[in-house]
């Protein structure tokens, strides 16, 4: 165990020593404070609007029990982004292939089974802090918006609860796509392989034609485990979500040593 | 000790190397020579455990890499195939190979020094010149203090200075009682380091000794490598 955990901080080295790793993640957060601000103003004024029996009406048309409404809007910002976090998690990884830095790796933790569980767990880690982050921000934008008619609902039971389930899924569509990534052997194909698999729940053909199989796409069970039923159309049940997204890194990831064992270093 | 014995790997369906045996020697710098293709990065390949063998066993130390459990602290390596990613710094190139193998920080600020690159650790790797990654790729190989050394074409790129410093330091470690695999196209330079040779032709072994019993009755070992390989010059 010790052994591992130096190979966890090894690895770990290597994601935060690679520019094009923050290259990507200050992208995302860029983005995410984009688009938060973009919706800054359209929330505060729904917020101000809201009627004395608590109704919210974040959409136009849509009228919604305000606190409930809120707090799936909140955990939905961040959770568009999650569709981005799959790119830092691939050029992590991706990082093995390019100069033949596989062969510099293995040279120095030959045990291949020990190199990608600590590849898995230090991806995982970054995955984790970047999700917060994400989830932090969008926070900090929920909080000035009901700060004059609710200032706890960012910090409440069901926002934590909300926020928690989208760090989960960041950190475990993330592993997806590292994984892809190590099996394909290149960046490119493991973020080809990410946007594919969302585009899949994105086009929502899936879901139209066959729910059962929609449930079973990363994206679909991200979905089914962070929106509310009462306003999205959901194609599982966040048990079944969990269930699925945690199969799916598992799946691959054990697919991406087995790999990784069998074949001679790049 | 380095023992190769009855080593065979095939890429498809060409065969890299076949029935590949030869030992190297504590004390000793032993020069692994071979034209291009002969099958010399293939045998380190298979030895430092990142391809399999299809038959036979390389060792070190009487075990096989992949089950050395702080590898670099035994055996340094320096390989054409195993380089840092161009874009990130020399120095954090080196920390994260010592963390994995729980090499104290300072040891990467000696080996930067001792390699010549203390000045420019803080640079990217894609800002150094062909010899200045030449000198990197040695840091990294001397990063555990290991006992063994298993070198390709340490020499490439490097200018007079840098070929002096790694002619001195190899025979330093072996005089120090380690063990130096050298492999090398470079006979002038070869014969001037080893103290054994191993000549590997079309996948196969076709000398091995210390380096005067190999180069006997040819002019140079440039000579008798030619005329080991079956080159004309040789003749």
């Amino acid at each position: 165990m010790t052994a591992v955990r130096y190979v966890i901080r090894a690895e770990l080295t290597k994601i935060v020593s690679l520019r094009a790793v923050w290259l990507v993640t200050g992208v995302v957060v860029a983005l995410h404070l984009l688009v938060c601000t973009a919706n800054a103003g359209n929330t505060a004024d729904a917020v101000s609007e809201i009627t004395p029996d608590g109704l919210i009406e974040l959409f136009a048309g849509e009228r919604r029990p305000a606190r409930p409404a809120l707090v799936e809007f909140l955990v939905a910002s961040s959770f568009q982004m999650g569709l981005f976090l799959p790119a830092i998690a691939a050029v992590a990884a991706g990082q093995e292939f390019r100069s033949h830095q596989l062969g510099r790796s293995l040279l120095a933790v030959p045990g291949r089974t020990r190199l990608i569980v600590a590849k898995t767990v230090a991806i995982a880690g970054f995955l984790l802090a970047v999700s917060v982050v994400v989830a932090g921000i969008s926070g900090a934008y929920m909080y000035a918006a009901v700060k004059d008619w609710d200032p706890g609902l960012p910090v409440s039971a069901e926002a934590w609860a909300g926020q928690g389930k989208f760090v989960v899924f960041a950190v475990l569509t993330g592993l997806i796509s590292a994984a892809v990534t190590i099996l394909a052997q290149g960046t490119l194909a493991g973020i080809v392989v990410t946007v594919v698999l969302m585009a899949l729940t994105l086009t929502q053909v899936a879901a139209a034609y066959a729910p059962a199989l929609d449930a079973l796409l990363p994206l679909s069970a991200g979905r089914n485990l962070l929106l509310d039923p009462a306003g999205s159309r959901l194609t599982a049940g966040a048990g079944h979500a969990l269930a699925v997204l945690v199969a799916w890194p598992l799946v691959t990831m054990t697919a991406a040593g087995v790999a990784l064992n069998r074949r001679d270093a790049a | 000790m380095i023992e190769i014995a009855g080593l065979g790997k095939r890429y498809g369906a060409k065969t890299a190397i076949d029935d590949v045996t030869f030992a190297v020697r504590p004390g000793r710098v032993t020069g692994f020579l071979g034209p291009n293709g002969a099958g010399k990065s293939t045998t380190l390949r298979v030895l430092l455990g990142l391809d399999h063998p299809d038959r036979g066993a390389a060792l070190i130390g009487g075990r096989r890499y992949r089950e050395l459990r702080h590898p670099l602290r035994t055996v340094g390596a320096l390989l054409d195939g195993a380089g840092p990613v161009p874009e990130r710094r020399a120095v954090d190139h080196l920390v994260w190979i010592a963390q994995s193998n729980r090499i104290p920080r300072r040891r990467v600020w000696e080996v930067l020094e001792l390699a010549g690159l203390g000045g420019a650790a803080k640079r990217r790797v894609r800002e150094y010149s062909l010899g200045m990654r030449q000198r990197l790729g040695i840091a990294a190989a001397l990063l555990g203090d290991p006992e063994v050394l298993v070198l390709d074409e340490p020499v490439n790129g490097l200018d007079p200075d840098g070929i002096r410093w790694v002619r001195g330091l190899l025979r330093e470690y072996a005089d120090s009682g380690r063990t130096v695999l050298l492999s090398s196209h470079l006979m002038a330079e070869t014969a001037g380091t080893a103290d054994d040779v191993v000549v590997i032709a079309g996948g196969r072994i076709v000398a091995q000794g210390p380096l005067a019993e190999v180069t006997a009755g040819h002019a140079s070992l440039e000579k008798a490598f030619f005329a080991l390989t079956g080159d004309r010059e040789g003749r």
